[in-house]
């Protein structure tokens, strides 16, 4: 496991996302429900910033072209085999860490 | 001679082999491309793909009362009785 | 054509086919045939904002319209499935080495096709 720290918890309120530059890449912190998510920023269609897109519950849609993803597993919904790179997260004494090992 | 009628889009290139099929064959035909129409044609060509059950997926062609969707010179030949090649 | 042309056509190569290869399709071997639509796409992409589908009809309705934003697969998949191909023809399924041996079912056909079963 390589974590590396994104945030303080507290920079992130229930419901916000948070576009970030992690180990070079650009990836997408979510807080939804008491739990963080990360995902890449970039939606494996055309490569639109997700940050931009609209969270309801577990589901991103990518303001581009309405692409669905559940920030979960990082899967499209309308075809499950299309995947935006998500990674694990942790919370340690306040501090927010993304495993960048997919 | 059946009437043939086409709905087409400027864009796509089976819209332009099913044009290419009728005039090799000397069949008149008439043609409209939904991408260049005015707002009420577009409707009207919309309301007569749907009322067919079918989406806008061009070429959308009419042989007489027969719909064909799709570039298929089969279909054409045998609802124009034509012989193949 | 110009070179932003075929810059964007090439960038849309390498995009899509990121998208299209876990659904189990490719290019179509017809070069001639897949270099027309990528410059169709392009040149939606210029005029009306996205590289929609070259071969079927935009409303102006979003929800209707991002359906057919290239590749469009996901949102049709089993009509594209039984054909073998997307409706446009630019994708393949992988095991498909002669395009011109398949036929466009239409969705109508196709739905007709389904409820036998």
């Amino acid at each position: 496991m390589v974590w590396f720290f994104a945030i303080d918890e507290i920079e992130l309120g229930e419901g916000g996302k948070k576009p970030l530059l992690v180990e070079g890449e650009k990836l997408l912190l979510i807080r939804q429900e008491g739990g963080f998510y990360a995902i890449s920023n970039k939606c494996p269609h055309m490569d639109c910033p997700l940050s931009k897109g609209t969270l309801e519950g577990f589901v991103i849609k990518c303001p581009c072209h309405d692409w669905l993803f559940d920030i979960r597993s990082g899967e499209f919904l309308n075809a499950r085999e299309i995947k935006v790179p998500a990674y694990g997260t942790k919370v340690a004494e306040g501090k927010v860490y993304v495993n960048m090992e997919r | 001679m059946k009437k043939v009628v086409m709905y087409t889009l400027s864009t796509c290139p089976w819209c332009m082999r099913a044009k290419k099929f009728f005039r090799e064959k000397d069949i008149p035909f008439e043609y409209i491309d939904y991408d260049k129409a005015d707002e009420g044609t577009r409707r009207s060509i919309r309301e007569d793909c749907l009322s067919h059950g079918e989406e806008m997926s061009f070429p959308f062609v009419k042989i007489g009362e027969d719909v064909v969707v799709g570039y298929n010179p089969q279909k054409y030949s045998s609802l124009l009785n034509l012989s193949e090649g | 054509m110009s070179v932003d042309t075929e810059k964007r056509m090439e960038q849309f190569r390498t995009m899509f086919q990121r998208v299209i290869d876990p659904l189990g399709y490719k290019f179509s071997p017809d070069t001639e045939l897949v270099d027309f639509l990528l410059e169709q796409e392009v040149l939606l992409e210029k005029e009306k904002g996205n590289p929609y589908c070259p071969c079927q009809g935009l409303t102006g309705e979003r929800e209707h319209d991002m359906q057919l934003v290239c590749p469009c697969i996901p949102f049709h998949r089993e009509h594209f499935d039984a054909m073998k191909r997307c409706w446009c023809g630019l994708y393949v399924h992988k095991d498909v080495d002669d395009p011109d041996s398949l036929v466009q079912i239409s969705k109508k056909e196709f739905e007709a096709s389904r409820t036998k079963v």
